[in-house]
């Protein structure tokens, strides 16, 4: 590379870097000291340091990282809210793999209208849509009483659907979709049929040439669909908040209830690193499988 | 040149208009249209408004610097913040002619000692609010009065998965300390593992911890039984009259004691017109301008020269004109040091997360 190459990089690739020292690395610095601070009385962060007899004291403490340690209860938190991102991604790959396929074999003039009806539901706004499935899940709608029509006439108790961990993950699901939709389309489209008419005529049927051929092509498209829908999902409050029962709580409810009501930003700082933490772990873990699936193939 | 003196000029426009303007920073919703025009009518001012949601959020506007209002409505434990803070401005009693119509009950607050910096505007209570039609039917209407409702499971098997409580570590511990007896502000780590245990048997029945749809969950039938805040409970059962629903709803004060908010009026200390506050808390005095808030959205009012002026069918209700005998067993809650806030905080997670 001739120095003049050099640089045409670095000018053309410096405003996102800039943005992201900004917006990404700053914060999480910020985020990691005060994670070692004491909480301010108002809310905020107590001074890090006090100057007594004109010799700096420092106030620093290891006491957020400990109160982890203290009680089981933030490590089942983390499990369960992985669970949650868990049953939402397999719901997402189940649901948007059939749609995904369907749009990247239709003709050609249709597919634009019906990656757009994907993302039609961007449109109106997040909370507007949760707050329909609160209609929708709510124990007078038209939905839940069908359902429990259905549960009574087979002959178990009625079910209650809003409130419960079920509710959730339908929330969730619906609103990472277009997520997991939109990399899995890319990627089946290009997919070349040629391939699947060689498998069939070497014998193979229809569960075999989907196994053995299409799904291991589609690979990168499930795993970047996985990601884009997995991590977001882990960190998620708003869903759980509306829709959730006395028992679905996840980690980012813990998160907003540090910062927003009891006022201890360091111990929110702590689960926030312990979240960026496991979801940096995750993405490597994905990459690595990702990575050997490409040299296997 | 041109543009110095072109910029003069604005700046002492500016100041000009400013002359008539009275900046209230203030809760959302929480003045009366009809009486914002009127003061505005009377001072031959503009009253302009700024909101806030909650207490923190107009605390941190405050210490961050913002600058030019010159009333804010903070609740008890804030006017405490703004006085330790140095940002109240001591009031000048003599101009405050009409100060003896809040109930004594309200004044001397643990927040302000003799009013110093605050005159009690108007308040919430924390308390059930319930389907009349439904607790009748499943037989537990006679326990409304009690925070059994929400806490005793002999009580909840009767309307389990029926109920949602704030998601709100101060009330929701209250609440059940006040059932055990305790005082609503201890900080006493075995009151508090105590009110824990009350909640943790009594979640099991509980539909949700709920601070945004109670009103809804309660006006369509949804839920029988809300434990929130007095306005909102006043706001759902006149939606459910409204929306002629198959029910009635009602609320009521408990037995053990229910927490109640107060919000007062302070002068900021670098308030650009005094004079003007002194004339809205004079004009916000008055009982007929202090009873409109009362008739539109239900919230408690200090004000004993506004009950005439309130509608008959809210003057008699207890959650909005507590009786002598129900304002001793109103608490108003104290805010907690950084370490007890964090001590409760660890009891709050573990009701939370198991």
């Amino acid at each position: 590379m001739t120095l003049q190459q050099r640089i045409g990089k670095w000018v053309l690739s410096w405003p996102p870097l800039v943005y992201m020292v900004l917006f990404f690395l700053v914060p999480t610095l910020i985020m990691v000291v005060a994670a070692f601070r004491y909480p301010g009385d108002y809310g905020g962060l107590a001074p890090m340091y006090s100057v007594e007899d004109g010799k700096v004291v420092w106030d620093l403490t290891l006491e957020n990282f400990q109160r982890l340690t203290e009680d089981a209860l933030y490590f089942d938190l983390f499990i369960k809210s992985a669970g949650y991102a868990l049953a939402t991604t397999l719901a997402c790959i189940l649901m948007a793999y059939p749609l995904a396929w369907l749009i990247a074999r239709s003709p050609k003039r249709y597919r634009d209208l019906m990656l757009l009806l994907v993302i039609l539901p961007f449109w109106s706004n997040f909370l507007i849509r949760i707050y329909a499935w609160m209609i929708i899940l709510g124990p007078q709608s038209a939905f839940t009483r069908a359902v429990n029509w259905l549960v009574t006439g087979l002959g178990f108790e009625p079910i209650q659907l809003l409130f419960t961990p079920f509710a959730v993950i339908v929330g969730m699901v619906y609103v990472h979709l277009p997520f997991m939709v939109l990399p899995l389309y890319a990627n089946l489209e290009k997919h070349d049929m040629a391939l699947l008419d060689a498998a069939q005529d070497l014998g193979a049927n229809a569960w075999q040439r989907f196994w053995r051929v299409t799904w291991p092509l589609s690979l990168p498209g499930v795993f970047a669909g996985s990601a884009l829908v997995f991590i977001p999902a882990l960190g998620m409050f708003a869903i759980p908040d509306i829709l959730g029962g006395t028992d679905s709580i996840m980690i980012g409810n813990l998160i907003k209830q540090q910062i927003l009501d009891t006022r201890d930003w360091p111990f929110g700082s702590v689960l926030s690193i312990m979240l960026t933490g496991g979801v940096l772990l995750i993405a490597a873990l994905g990459a690595a499988v990702a990575r050997g699936g490409r040299k296997r193939g | 040149m041109k543009k110095v003196l072109l910029s003069l000029a604005l700046v002492a426009s500016a100041q000009a208009f400013a002359a008539d303007e009275l900046h209230l920073y203030n809760w959302n919703n929480y003045l009366s249209d009809a009486t914002a025009k009127r003061f505005e009518a009377y001072c031959k001012c503009k009253l302009v408004q700024d909101y806030y949601g909650d207490n923190e959020e107009m605390l941190a506007k405050l210490a961050a610097g913002a600058k030019g209002y010159d009333i804010v409505v903070p609740t008890g434990f804030a006017v405490e913040a703004l006085v330790k803070q140095g940002k109240a401005q001591p009031l000048d009693k003599k101009q405050l002619t009409a100060l003896g119509n809040i109930d004594p009950g309200y004044m001397n607050g643990f927040f302000d000692k003799g009013n110093v910096y605050s005159v009690p505007y108007s308040f919430t209570t924390t308390l059930l609010g319930y389907n009349e039609t439904q607790l009748k039917k499943a037989g537990v209407l006679d326990k409304a009065n009690s925070w059994a409702l929400i806490f005793d499971p002999a009580v909840l098997g009767k309307i389990k998965g029926k109920v949602t409580v704030l998601d709100s570590q101060r009330e929701l511990m209250s609440a059940a300390l006040m059932y055990l007896g305790k005082p609503a502000n201890t900080t006493n780590p075995a009151d508090w593992n105590a009110a824990r245990d009350v909640i943790l048997k009594a979640k099991p029945y509980w539909a949700a911890f709920n601070n945004q749809s109670y009103i809804k969950e309660l006006t369509v039938g949804n839920i029988y039984v809300a434990f929130g805040y007095s306005n909102d409970m006043f706001q759902a059962q006149q939606d459910a009259k409204k929306a002629k629903r198959p029910f009635t709803l009602n609320f009521s004060l408990q037995k053990e004691g229910n927490t109640l908010s107060l919000d007062n009026f302070v002068v900021l200390k670098d308030a650009p017109r005094k004079d003007l506050a002194y004339k809205f808390i004079n004009f916000m005095l008055d009982g007929k301008n202090a009873a409109d808030l009362t008739n539109e959205m239900g919230s408690g009012n200090p004000n004993k020269a506004a009950k005439p002026f309130v509608k008959p069918e809210i003057a008699k209700v207890a959650a909005i004109f507590p009786g002598a005998s129900d304002v001793g067993r109103l608490q108003q809650l104290r805010d907690l040091t950084a370490k007890d806030r964090r001590e409760l905080n660890k009891v709050w997670s573990q009701v939370k997360l198991k």
